[in-house]
């Protein structure tokens, strides 16, 4: 690895002084970006800083108002996608943008297709399908496999596959990562490597610093539209990235708690749901931050679910403020007070293509109308309220969802419960692919609601979440309670030693002090 | 240590159910009637099916053509509702020149025309105006049938030109004519969208605009394409229209839903279960053959319309199943 960075080698691309402006606001602010042959090359920035407007200026899809692109040292005005990809560069998105009805190869060749005169040459296709992914990534893939029947990982090799086709000399991976498990992130980490190794040029944007120092040999820190600095990342510490990133200490990432905590809120007792779940013993006070965790399959995710009465329980009770309550549909736990974050942002936590307002007001509607007549003032009024409260960056109340980025999504989210006034949170991954000035608020924002006598159940993966945030942390294995640890007598090996079964079963702890 | 990977999904039951069901109901209807009408099953009268299908068959084809382009989803997928009134008005365009002493080309030059200007026009509104298809297609097909109003003043047009003739009566190697068109417009719509990349990216514009798009794939164009062929489908079966009824005829609108109800049950006969022109060709067949068999079997052919209800409630609930998410 140390082999690459030694000869300077030659600038492929180059981008000078970008500047964007979208009505009144300047999305790009003269930023610049240098990218060598052979080398990863990161961009990091919060969310709205600008990554992508860059990104999206390179593919063509933005016109710059003022900067240049250069090529190989030759300029362009600007690009058009068309051009972009004659010029050799690629780029592997976000979204996993596969059609998921389509065969394997008619999803590596759609738009690129292999010809027989004017004949599309499937059997040529699916020959070279097949011998790219075995010499890339020594993949085999059942002929006729439809996308849609692919995990996460398998598609993410496609999209690269796909972009490979056409020889690249820039590939532009944009948060590649984020839809991988820990072991598919490795994989995907030689894949780049190698790719870099071949002689590419690659831009790898990633939230997560882990990556960027792992693979990038350069990395440019992005913030308010401006390539603020250029530094190396292995002789760079993380920290220092992300205080380039944000301009202010990220130490205080998680929020002092309530220090005493209230009347029971939730109490579950020998819950079970047939293989999901069983014998769950599990209690919430107001004031409460706990945890939750559990890798895929040990029943964490479908006891979150049973508490929002999606997926009753068979077995056990649930008392909320001491009242035993038979939740069997979100409509009732909605109207007991309990508020779900749910993981799959975009499709459930958030309706996009509304409104900030709309979103705002959806669970609480009777609180704002009279006589059964929405009060559109009334609405407003709550709307600001919580923009302001929760610091959602948007164009105003009637800004739609969708133009929000991933962390003001949640922040909408989050507000549309604030606005019904709930007082019991279940959080489900509420950090997942956002970005770390985003996170601190979220998680400011679970320590307000902490504070103001709410209690807050969070399921998450981030285990340096849960150490952070919560006061007591319960792990899953295989449907069981496997261990609860207090806040501070545990750590993330010790949490994952448990949720992966190295360690046996704990199941009483030291202190299971709670009242009741 | 982010979201789970997706679990491979199998197809689930439904899905199986359909892929093979269908195919097997298919079969299982033509049993019945063979058992039920000796003459059902000879050679003579299989033909004769062919040629009664070739009119709903290629309108048909046209619309499925259009879902193609414009995704599968009733409400606001790709859609063609003018294609039975542009029958209507492609044949009555062709009577009328054919009556007023034009020539065989410039007939049939200015009929195909008609077609592929209602196609146009459809292009423009849900391409140009970006309207939603459902709309913008119902408003164009009042407008087509007006038009048709206004050239033939609610009248029935006779005509009966040498390309008349042919098609009504012409036969070869035993099968008529009308057959023949049926069969070699769904080859060449086949070869189109099965086999081109044309037809591979109409596909991806249609259910997965977004990929298409990242893909560099021109959406827009293709989806006006697809209602350039559907316009097109529209007056090649005004050719056959008016060979069957010897001129053009009012009413052509009321073909309009037997048109849908084929597209859509078309989508079942292929094997994931997405609109193409083999599975409406079979589906065209299927209803044809029902409507033959009734006759034969002397059951009131209305019951066909309630049969062909049943098979739209049918498919779109199955496939709703088979969608739906665990």
């Amino acid at each position: 690895m140390s082999a690459a960075e030694t000869p300077p080698q030659a600038v492929v691309l180059e981008l000078r002084g970008i500047v964007k402006r979208f009505g009144a606001t300047r999305a790009l602010d003269g930023a610049s970006l240098r990218v060598r042959r052979g080398s990863v090359h990161g961009l990091v920035g919060e969310n709205g800083a600008g990554k992508s407007t860059l990104i999206k200026v390179l593919a063509g899809i933005h016109r710059p108002d003022a900067g240049s692109l250069l090529v190989d040292g030759r300029a362009h005005a600007h690009f058009d996608p068309r051009q972009v990809e004659r010029l050799g560069i690629r780029f592997i998105h976000q979204e996993r943008l596969l059609p998921a009805g389509f065969t394997v190869d008619e999803a590596l060749f759609f738009g690129q297709e292999r010809r027989l005169g004017p004949w599309l040459d499937r059997r040529a296709q699916r020959r070279e399908a097949e011998r790219l992914l075995e010499h890339w990534f020594g993949l085999r893939l059942p002929a006729g496999a439809l996308v849609g029947e692919l995990s996460s990982a398998e598609q993410q090799v496609l999209q690269i596959v796909r972009a490979l086709i056409v020889k690249p000399r820039v590939l532009v991976f944009d948060e590649p990562s984020v839809a991988l498990v820990r072991s598919e992130v490795e994989r995907l980490l030689c894949i780049v490597r190698r790719l870099r190794d071949e002689g590419l040029a690659i831009v790898y944007i990633s939230h997560y610093l882990q990556e960027i120092e792992a693979l990038c040999d350069r990395v440019t820190v992005l913030r308010n539209g401006r390539d603020v600095a250029e530094v190396d990342p292995r002789a760079t510490s993380p920290e220092r990235i992300a205080r380039l990133m944000v301009n202010r200490e990220v130490g205080e990432l998680y929020p002092k708690s309530a220090p005493a905590p209230g009347a029971p809120l939730l109490e579950v007792r020998g819950l079970g749901r047939g293989r999901a779940y069983r014998d769950i013993d599990l209690r919430v006070r107001r004031g409460e931050v706990v945890g939750l965790t559990g890798l895929v399959g040990s029943g964490a995710k479908e006891l979150l679910k049973s508490l929002f009465g999606l997926a009753p329980p068979d077995t056990g009770e649930v008392r909320l403020d001491g009242r035993p309550l038979a939740l069997r549909t979100p409509r009732q736990a909605v109207a007991e007070g309990i508020a779900l974050l749910p993981e799959e942002r975009r499709r459930q936590g958030v309706a996009l293509d509304l409104s900030v307002q709309e979103n705002v007001t959806l669970a609480a509607l009777p609180r704002f109308s009279r006589f059964g007549l929405l009060s559109r003032r009334a609405e407003r009024r709550e709307t600001l309220g919580l923009i302001e409260r929760l610091r959602i960056k948007s164009a105003g109340p009637q800004a739609t969802v969708r133009q929000l980025s991933g962390g003001n999504q949640q922040k909408v989210a989050l507000a549309k419960w604030f606005a019904r006034r709930s007082s019991l949170y279940l959080l489900d991954e509420p950090s997942v692919g956002i970005d770390i000035g985003a996170k601190a608020e979220i998680y400011r924002l679970i320590g307000e609601l902490a504070r103001e006598g709410a209690g807050v159940l969070i399921l998450s993966s981030d285990l340096p979440e849960l150490l952070g945030l919560c006061e007591r942390i319960h792990v899953m294995h295989r449907g069981r309670i496997a261990a609860r640890f207090e806040a501070g007598e545990a750590d993330s090996d010790k949490l994952l030693a448990v949720a992966t079964g190295a360690v046996a079963q704990q199941e009483t702890s030291v202190h299971e002090s709670i009242p009741g | 240590m982010n979201p789970s990977p997706v679990e491979a999904a199998r197809p689930r039951l439904g899905t199986l159910l359909l892929r093979r069901g269908a195919l097997l109901a298919f079969a299982a209807i033509l049993l019945v009637f063979a058992l039920g009408a000796p003459n059902f099953l000879a050679p003579g009268n299989l033909a004769n099916v062919l040629a009664q299908s070739a009119i709903l068959g290629i309108l048909a084809f046209g619309l499925t053509t259009v879902i193609v382009g414009g995704g599968s989803n009733v409400l606001s997928g790709g859609l063609d509702l003018s294609v039975a009134a542009n029958l209507g008005l492609s044949a009555a365009v062709y009577a009328t020149l054919d009556n007023a002493g034009y020539g065989a080309f410039a007939g049939i030059g200015l009929t195909l025309a008609t077609g592929l200007a209602v196609g146009l026009l459809n292009g423009l509104v849900v391409v140009g105006f970006r309207l939603p298809p459902l709309l913008a297609t119902l408003a164009s097909m009042n407008l087509v049938a007006g038009l048709e109003l206004v050239l033939t003043e609610n009248t029935v047009l006779p005509s009966a030109s040498p390309l008349l003739e042919w098609l009504a009566f012409g036969v070869w190697l035993g099968v008529p004519a009308l057959a023949w068109v049926l069969l070699g417009v769904a080859a060449l719509l086949i070869l189109l969208i099965d086999c081109t990349p044309f037809g591979l990216r109409l596909y991806a514009v249609g259910e997965y605009p977004e990929a298409a798009h990242a893909a560099g794939i021109a959406v827009r164009r293709h989806v006006f394409a697809s209602y350039l062929i559907s316009g097109l489908c529209g007056s090649l079966a005004a050719f056959c229209s008016a060979a069957w009824f010897s001129g053009s005829t009012t009413g052509s609108g009321e073909m309009l839903l037997s048109v849908v109800a084929i597209a859509f049950l078309g989508t079942i006969f292929s094997r994931r279960l997405r609109p193409s022109i083999g599975g409406t060709l079979l589906a065209t067949l299927l209803v044809g053959f029902m409507i033959n068999g009734f006759q034969l079997l002397n059951i009131s052919s209305f019951w066909v319309n309630g049969l062909q209800g049943v098979l739209i409630l049918l498919v779109v609930a199955l496939s709703g199943l088979s969608r739906k998410e665990p």
